[in-house]
């Protein structure tokens, strides 16, 4: 049986110190690609055996081969340039694409890695894209005339790659869209851009959003086609929550809560973790509610992503043991 | 015409050269001190401040190299104002920690003055400082203590003017309050702002203007801002082209920002092109009552697209003065 609250990640998580100089390595020219992917497969061992040893139930493969979760696809498909980098906050950067040419892809860019991480572990690997809505506004466009005809031709080229991913045996399969409460106005370009993505695919579908003014979209969002939206809520002190209790929750649809922050080095508590977890079931129904980070854990070191999965798996069995009990 | 940067720049080389993110990574992995820190900040700054005196600029900033977003000399110099989690920073990938009011606000001040008076004193261009303005501020910070909208208000332009006033007797010309909120809003109550807006530039020591950009709304405010006292009004003209036809038409009691570089695409301008829509603005304003600058601040580009677009302003500049070659052969 399904434990209630399942387990999960968002996406990334941080490169341990061997991969970093390796990835050193092999820009510097010194190491070769088999030498760089020979340490990429043992930093997703690691990032497979932790979330196991945790007790997660659906796992992440850890994308140690991107850097990037839109430079990653921008550096592999055809019609983008390289830029220098670009800062996102803080002290962290990233080298934001230019499309200077049609947009292109061979299909199964992705299908190799998950297929590694999979074969490590008997628990469902998500299959792990990022959404074309987000590829086009993460990127500079210096050669589409608009911003839809990019999004379009994204979405035809990440749907191949799920559909790819799907062939292969992934049955979750994660489009991230963290652009996606960006600009209001064009959220029916999302939701277009999505059913393209979506259709046909048969797997199960999440979307994980994160960062955005969801006032502003919300409850538009809920047609976003599919099963599963995952969405940032600790960063904010789940006032999130409160937004979605105005409607009511879709039958049907699931929601991943993000219930630590990926952005702090501080650790939550578990009291804390709960109370998030006890006010989503007020609007969510329990079969429904997956329980996650808020992001990606790739900008914390290994010990705090362990600290904050340890922590977030605490609250998740306490809960379980309690709803058990009544 | 006079040309001049907005805000931010990016803290990182676009080849060799100090860098900011290279310095901080040192700096947390427990290599180099607060005074290395501290050199980098001089360097980065001081490479920007070279090449605003290079290209020749009227007016630039200090590219906020110390920042971490527009909001950080404004908490660290706030009593009761905390920086916490991150938001997009409206529809850029950029996000910023936004401030959570936590108590009554009071100034305690230093930061702001510290970090912009090295570069004041070091700049062979006249140096303005962009501040968040009141309504961007209100919009994306948190009130947890007030609950009172009126009263926080009021604290809000008392803070906002002793930060303003904290740069005094330094070498600033200028403070710019930045107003990204103003452009895109749609439902506004423009008599507050206009009164607002009176308050905070009131009892001032130093000039200060306001920068509307990222909206499409740039030119609506042309008019309700009209009868306050700006030394120059900065407007998006990537966001809200209209401008062009307004500035053309209608002469306006202080100078006029036009920004006509695009801030957030690496496409880099025709300046010829630039040139044919700020000539009518030209005329209609008199040249030297006219800025070209970017739409805001230019750290949302990589470096090398960055530094083009602040040569690019200078080629404008050229074509509109008949001294760019390209021009002159065409007989213009």
């Amino acid at each position: 049986m399904q434990p209630v609250l399942r387990t999960t990640s968002v996406g990334s998580f941080p490169k341990p110190p061997q991969l970093i100089e390796a990835r050193t390595r092999f820009r510097r020219g010194e190491w070769s690609r088999d030498q760089l992917a020979a340490a990429e497969r043992q930093a997703t061992e690691a990032v497979i055996r932790l979330q196991e040893d945790l007790g997660l139930d659906i796992l992440v493969h850890g994308e140690m081969e991107r850097g990037d979760m839109v430079a990653y696809f921008a550096e592999n498909w055809q019609g983008f340039e390289q830029s220098l980098p670009v800062r996102s906050y803080g002290n962290r950067y990233y080298r934001k694409p230019i499309v200077v040419g049609k947009v292109g892809a061979a299909r199964g860019l992705t299908v190799d890695a998950w297929k590694a991480a999979q074969a490590l572990t008997d628990k469902p690997v998500k299959g792990m894209l990022t959404g074309p809505y987000t590829i086009c506004d993460w990127s500079f466009n210096a050669f589409y005339p608009d911003r839809r005809a990019l999004v379009r031709d994204l979405a035809a080229i990440v749907h191949e790659e799920a559909m790819a991913l799907a062939a292969a045996g992934a049955t979750y399969i994660q489009i991230d869209e963290p652009a996606i409460s960006t600009r209001p106005e064009e959220l029916d370009l999302a939701i277009e851009a999505m059913t393209v993505v979506t259709s046909g695919l048969d797997a199960h579908t999440i979307s994980h959003i994160c960062y955005g003014d969801f006032e502003t979209i919300y409850p538009a969002l809920l047609d976003l086609p599919v099963d599963q939206l995952d969405l940032e809520a600790a960063n904010q002190g789940f006032q999130l929550l409160e937004l979605i209790a105005r409607s009511p929750w879709p039958a049907g649809k699931e929601l991943a809560l993000g219930v630590v922050d990926v952005h702090s080095h501080g650790l939550e508590s578990v009291a804390s973790v709960k109370q998030g977890i006890y006010k989503a079931l007020e609007t969510i129904p329990v079969d429904r509610l997956y329980i996650d980070p808020d992001c990606g854990l790739k900008t914390r070191t290994w010990d705090e992503a362990e600290a904050k999965l340890r922590l977030m798996m605490e609250a998740v069995h306490e809960v379980r043991q309690e709803l058990a009990a009544r | 015409m006079k040309i001049a940067l907005q805000g931010s720049y990016p803290k990182i080389p676009a080849g060799s050269g100090p860098s900011v993110r290279t310095q901080i990574q040192r700096f947390d992995r427990g290599l180099g001190g607060p005074r290395d820190l501290e050199r980098t900040y001089r360097e980065v700054t001081g490479r920007l401040l070279n090449l605003a005196a290079e290209v020749g600029l009227d007016l630039t900033t200090d590219g906020q190299i110390r920042w971490n977003d527009a909001f950080d000399p404004i908490v660290r110099d706030v009593d009761n104002l905390y920086s916490e989690g991150l938001l997009r920073l409206y529809d850029n990938n950029f996000y910023f920690r936004h401030p959570v009011i936590r108590g009554r606000l009071a100034f305690q001040g230093g930061t702001l003055r510290y970090w912009t008076k090295a570069a004041a004193d070091e700049s062979r261009v006249p140096l303005k400082v962009a501040l968040p303005g009141p309504f961007t501020f209100m919009a994306l910070s948190e009130d947890q203590s007030y609950h009172d909208a009126e009263r926080l208000w009021r604290d809000l332009v008392e803070v906002l003017q002793m930060e303003r006033e904290s740069l005094a007797g330094s070498k600033v010309v200028e403070v710019q309050w930045d107003e990204p909120q103003l452009a895109q809003k749609r439902e506004v109550d423009i008599p507050s702002v206009v009164e607002v807006y009176r308050s905070l530039l009131a009892e001032a020591s130093l000039p200060q203007s306001i920068a509307l950009y990222w909206g499409p709304r740039v030119h609506s405010w042309l008019e309700p801002l009209a009868n306050l006292p700006w030394s120059a009004v900065y407007l998006d003209a990537v966001a809200d082209p209209e401008v062009y036809a307004v500035l053309a038409a209608e002469r306006m009691p202080w100078t006029v920002g036009l920004g006509v570089i695009d801030a957030r695409n690496v496409r880099l301008e025709d300046p010829e092109s630039l040139a044919r829509q700020l000539e009518p603005v030209l005329r209609r304003q008199s040249a030297e009552r006219v800025v070209a600058h970017p739409t805001s601040g230019l750290e949302l580009l990589p470096p090398d697209r960055a530094e083009a677009k602040v040569r690019q302003l200078a080629v404008v500049r050229e074509v509109l003065e008949g001294s760019n070659p390209s021009r002159q052969s065409e007989g213009r």
